[in-house]
């Protein structure tokens, strides 16, 4: 098994936005249809973490061509092609996680970009950074128990 | 306290120069940025993305067409995030600047939304509230 991120970007934010109010879809019936592929992906037991992110206008990009980094408003340059959320999902192969990303609930302007997410066994493990990540990987599923608890 | 996404893009040059980095450097210096946050008590979370090319998914078309990635023209790859809690933008910008890359890569820091973007009385927003609670375990 591995990991794969599929990272959503809206590539042409009005041809996204026309084909949504085309096709009738208000803010209720986007969640609904999202909630529906979450379900289907937690269903099969395949979906380990998924986030959506703030509208890309209220961010910031840090760069470090020059010493010390610049913040300036963002999004990254002139790119277009914005990313928007993402779900990790943990399948046995590229192929089953394409068939995932073909699911999600999206239209025209939109892409999803799968990349498959190394696993820290990959790295040399008798690196005194990669121990102590183990470590600390372990470290924050502790506290995120302890949060979900409280 | 709001959650923020730091998204690592680099361009060509940034990730060939990376690449002849020694990679014991590179492991420490992360390693010693992301103890630097969770002794602060402010990471949730993070990955990398492996180098190999990805397959991108277009929804232009139904159904939707697969084909070889990273996203049309665009040579700034992502390449791994992290999510950190902290209680304003400006405060992870400012981890943002410590984190050890070089020239040639950003970071684009972005709120990460919850419960209080979303209505509360829709029957998918408590589902997806109990699903996080829940670890996305499919059992419950």
């Amino acid at each position: 098994m591995s990991n794969y991120m599929l990272i959503m970007r809206t590539v042409d934010e009005a041809a996204a936005n026309q084909a949504m109010a085309d096709a009738g879809i208000d803010f209720d019936k986007m969640i609904e249809t999202m909630g529906r592929f979450n379900e289907e992906l937690l269903a099969a037991g395949a979906l380990v973490a998924a986030e959506g992110l703030d509208d890309a206008a209220n961010g910031v990009v840090v760069d470090y061509s020059v010493t010390p980094p610049v913040v300036t408003d963002g999004p990254y340059g002139d790119t277009k092609e914005l990313f928007n959320g993402y779900w990790i999902i943990d399948v046995a192969t590229k192929e089953e996680a394409v068939a995932w990303a073909l699911k999600v609930p999206a239209g025209v302007g939109v892409k999803t970009e799968i990349r498959r997410i190394p696993s820290i066994d990959e790295f040399p493990s008798d690196n005194e950074y990669i121990a102590r990540e183990k470590e600390w990987r372990k470290e924050l599923i502790r506290r995120q128990a302890e949060k979900l608890g409280a | 306290m709001s959650k923020f996404m730091l998204i690592m893009r680099a361009t060509d040059e940034a990730v060939a120069a990376y690449a002849e980095t020694d990679f014991a450097e590179v492991i420490a210096a992360m390693g010693a940025y992301n103890e630097s946050m969770l002794k602060a008590g402010v990471m949730v979370g993070g990955d990398g993305l492996a180098p190999e090319a990805g397959l991108v998914v277009s929804f232009d078309q139904t159904p939707p067409v697969v084909s070889d990635g990273p996203y049309g023209e665009t040579k700034e790859l992502f390449n791994g995030f992290w999510i950190l809690e902290v209680p304003t933008i400006e405060e992870a910008a400012e981890w943002a600047k410590r984190a050890p890359l070089t020239p040639g890569n950003r970071l684009e820091i972005r709120r990460v939304t919850g419960p209080e973007d979303f209505p509360a009385d829709n029957e998918w927003v408590k589902k997806e509230e109990e699903w996080r609670a829940n670890g996305y375990s499919p059992e419950a």
